[in-house]
């Protein structure tokens, strides 16, 4: 029985197909979202399913000089780590699937595997795109990494636990975002450069480098790791509105607030323009960490004084 | 007015390289130089700030008048001045203007290509627009220049 | 990797490029070393075609030499070979020139302030300069009939008056479009982000730009005073004539400057022009033969100074066409520039000379796939036919 659960939340709801279909439906949302801001029309709303349908039925062409092992299974990674992900996050305003004290820590680099990947995938390659792509997508990692981190674990502390559940528990009585505004901000802004959305889409500028680190990629492997972009956004939408806008405890909350914030996601992208990898980094280094850090530290002292 | 000073200056500055030296239009003077002189006369234009080098053409008057024409235009406002180069079409060379003129090469490479004029001292002479199997020595901007030459 | 050179190619086929050229950079991690270029993509011999056509054919095949400033290539070749027969076109048909000339530099500049935007990732001014652009090719094709390669010229004059409906069209019309350069003006000069991609990035001072032998808005983006419709006026130029817009910073975002402040002035003399539209005859008669002669024709296209050199032998064909357009010297500025800038910053540096391959390349022989078969121009054509068909 418990097995037959466990496949179907792996598998089917929440975590399998339908959170694939969320992803994508949001993947549309955003593209819509842009599109209407930047005066254009957008695509259908079935217009990223049909593109994924198109990329899976397509021959994956596996270029010449790469490790055809790594080649295939990177995408396929990179997708799991995602879906694993959503496991263990409130994802439409159910309690999370599994759950574990110090789970936060392991979703985050759950997370983080999809970028990895992305940017092993284009070290793989012999393409120059990619290298320069890959470089800058790992680059990328490890500036808004320890920000995001920090400024999720603002929430963990105040809730005094790394269980997400009981953050999500925790920051459903109250709107965290008033507390820690800055907390906020820098987890919005650091999930647009987990995403690599614009303006931090240097690492696939396609100006410079063409599709960065995946140029190489077609067919199913181009799929699998647009899929799991899907679902990452979704479930970065879904810890930031679970922990800083007063939880998502049902359905209505959890599509309210995570569009809502899409919605804020979308007006960033067509507003800015590209950074490059150098002022991201800069960005990042200098202030997101700064700031997250400065919060963090008064929520020790404040936590320090009131014990 | 200003026109007229510009182009009396220039013609004085040219005077003392100038073979033969005519007005073909209002605004312009044409002033024939020999090859070995271009770089001095360029030089003397520079060294004036008299304009810039606009455009370099290049001329084929026909294969019985046995020359060819490489026809350097400076302009200063509304004022152009050519130094018109002749050389032999059996061997024709001209020196390259890039010590006067950093921004020439385009210009030369573009006359070499086309015309086959030889332009010594140039530092890069790869091709700019034909395409790298061209065959060696034929310059499609030459008169005589047949597409059976292309071979085929 | 330290001692080989790690060369990222930008070209022929790339999404920076809107044609075809070939960039090689030579990178150290994201610094540029060294930058070459190799042209020649799109050289379809129109130099050479001109000289097998008479005067009325070439005028139409150097229309056709690029699809942006077409009306520009016309204009000059016309002025050329107007001034070698020694006729002069008539008034109202030199006002309609002008006013085309500077409907498609409006046409041209808008389209590269998107296109400039897109490099730099700004993709919402990319698609907003787009929209209004659509504005000035409703109408230019509603004075000539066509968006792009219009034909507004003929040998003598031009083919297409402008009626009091139509001025009224390009007065609403170009409200609207002042309106919005407005907008853009703003943008462009004070938009954080974009700042940080544009200022200080790719500085040509006055000295480099006069050394390279820049012309047009970029060299007056560096603070060259260099514009052919001031120095050397042709068409009505000297009665309506524009103002030198020049900035001295000589960066990218000067360079954005000059050309949307450069629009406010085609606005300005589009309406001077429209009010002031000399009555008359379109055309002058112009005859079949030319004597045997040599002019220099230049004119201010959107990108620089554009100078044609034409030789007439006595036939009514020409001897010899010489085309110079402006991308050629700027070009060079380009390989000079982008060294020592951040690879992310040349596609920005690239664009901010407005570079049109299709100019450059005047002259190509098609090759067929496997056999090394040349194609004469009468293959090449009946090929063209039957493909067709």
């Amino acid at each position: 029985m418990s097995t037959l659960t466990a496949l179907m939340a792996l598998l089917f709801f929440p975590g399998g197909l339908i959170i694939l279909l969320v992803g994508l439906a949001y993947e549309w949302a955003d593209r819509k979202l842009v599109a209407r801001f930047q005066n254009r029309i957008g695509p259908r709303w079935f217009q990223p399913l049909a593109d994924i349908v198109k990329l899976l039925a397509k021959e994956e062409v596996v270029p010449q000089g790469v490790h055809p092992g790594l080649f295939v299974t990177l995408p396929v990674i990179a997708l799991s780590g995602a879906l694993t992900a959503a496991l263990y996050v409130p994802v439409f305003g159910l309690a999370p699937s599994y759950s574990f004290s110090g789970d936060l820590i392991v979703t985050v680099y759950l997370l983080s595997l999809l970028t990895l990947c992305t940017g092993l995938a284009g070290a793989n390659t012999l393409n120059r795109f990619s290298l320069i792509g890959a470089t800058r997508t790992l680059t990328q990692l490890f500036s808004y990494e320890a920000p995001f981190l920090l400024a999720l674990l603002g929430p963990a502390l105040a809730a005094g636990s790394w269980r997400i559940s009981a953050i999500a528990d925790y920051g459903a009585d109250r709107w965290l975002i008033l507390a820690q505004p800055v907390g906020f901000v820098v987890a919005l802004i650091g999930l647009m450069g987990k995403l690599e959305l614009p303006p931090f889409d240097a690492p696939e500028a396609e100006t410079e480098i063409v599709a960065g680190a995946l140029t190489e990629y077609s067919g199913r492997g181009l799929a699998l790791f647009r899929l799991g972009k899907g679902v990452e956004l979704v479930v970065g939408l879904t810890l930031v509105a679970a922990f800083y806008l007063g939880g998502v405890a049902n359905p209505i909350a959890f599509f309210a607030k995570t569009l809502a914030l899409l919605g804020v996601l979308a007006g960033l992208q067509s507003l800015l323009a590209r950074l490059r990898i150098d002022q991201t980094v800069g960005l990042w280094w200098r202030y997101g960490t700064i700031l997250a850090l400065v919060q963090f530290l008064i929520l020790i002292v404040w936590k320090g004084l009131a014990a | 007015m200003e026109t007229d000073t510009c182009l009396q200056k220039a013609a004085e500055l040219l005077a003392p390289w100038a073979q033969e030296t005519i007005e073909p239009e209002p605004g312009r003077v044409d002033v024939a130089v020999a090859p070995g002189d271009l770089v001095a006369a360029a030089r003397a234009l520079m060294d004036a700030r008299w304009g810039y080098l606009t455009a370099i053409t290049g001329l084929d008057p026909g294969e019985e008048d046995g020359r060819l024409e490489a026809l350097y235009h400076f302009a200063c406002g509304a004022a152009i001045v050519t130094l018109r180069v002749r050389v032999p079409r059996t061997r024709p060379a001209v020196p390259s203007l890039i010590d006067v003129i950093p921004s020439v090469s385009f210009y030369e490479r573009e006359l070499m290509e086309m015309f086959g004029i030889v332009v010594e001292g140039t530092p890069n002479t790869d091709r700019l627009f034909l395409p790298e199997d061209w065959p060696d020595g034929i310059y499609p901007l030459r008169k005589d220049f047949r597409m059976e030459q292309l071979g085929g | 990797m330290a001692s080989e050179k790690f060369v990222i190619p930008i070209g022929p086929q790339h999404p920076a490029l809107k044609e075809p050229g070939h960039f090689e950079f030579n990178v150290d991690g994201e610094i540029v070393t060294d930058a070459s270029v190799r042209l020649g993509y799109v050289h379809r011999g129109i130099e050479k075609g001109a000289e097998t056509r008479n005067f009325v054919q070439a005028e139409y095949l150097v229309e056709r030499i690029c699809g942006i400033c077409s009306h520009v290539h016309a204009t000059a070749f016309c002025l050329g070979v107007e001034r070698l027969a020694g006729v002069e076109a008539p008034p109202r048909a030199q006002a309609i020139r002008q006013i085309v000339a500077e409907l498609e530099r409006i046409h041209s500049h808008l389209l590269w302030v998107g296109v400039a935007a897109h490099e730099a990732g700004f993709d919402t001014l990319f698609m907003y300069t787009w929209r209004d652009r659509e504005t000035v090719m409703n109408l230019l094709e509603g004075i000539t009939g066509n968006r792009v390669n219009y034909s507004a010229n003929v040998l003598g004059g031009v083919k297409c008056d402008i009626g009091p409906e139509q001025a009224e069209a390009i007065q609403i019309g170009l409200n609207f479009l002042e309106e919005r350069t407005r907008h853009y003006l703003e943008v462009v000069s004070s938009d954080a982000m974009f700042l940080r991609r544009t200022r200080g990035i790719g500085v040509m001072t006055r000295e480099d730009a006069e050394r390279m032998g820049v012309v047009g808005p970029t060299a007056r983006a560096s603070g060259v005073p260099r514009d052919v419709r001031i120095d050397a006026p042709y068409l009505l130029y000297a009665e309506h004539p524009v103002e030198l817009v020049i900035e001295e910073a000589g960066d990218l975002e000067a360079r954005f400057k000059v050309r949307v402040r450069e629009l406010f002035e085609s606005y300005r003399v589009i309406r001077e022009l429209l009010t002031a539209l000399p009555e008359g005859e379109l055309t002058a008669r112009i005859p079949r033969r030319i004597k045997p002669a040599e002019t220099i024709s230049r004119v201010e296209a959107p990108r620089g100074e554009l100078f044609y050199f034409i030789k007439s032998n006595g036939t009514d064909s020409a001897e010899r066409v010489k085309v110079r357009t402006p991308t050629l010297p700027n070009m060079a500025s380009v390989l000079a520039l982008s060294v020592g800038h951040q690879l992310a910053d040349v596609p920005m540096i690239l664009a901010g000379i407005d570079p049109c391959f299709s100019c450059n390349d005047r002259m190509a022989v098609v090759k067929r796939n496997g056999d090394e078969q040349v194609w004469t121009w009468e293959q090449l054509r009946q090929y063209g036919i039957e493909y067709y068909r």
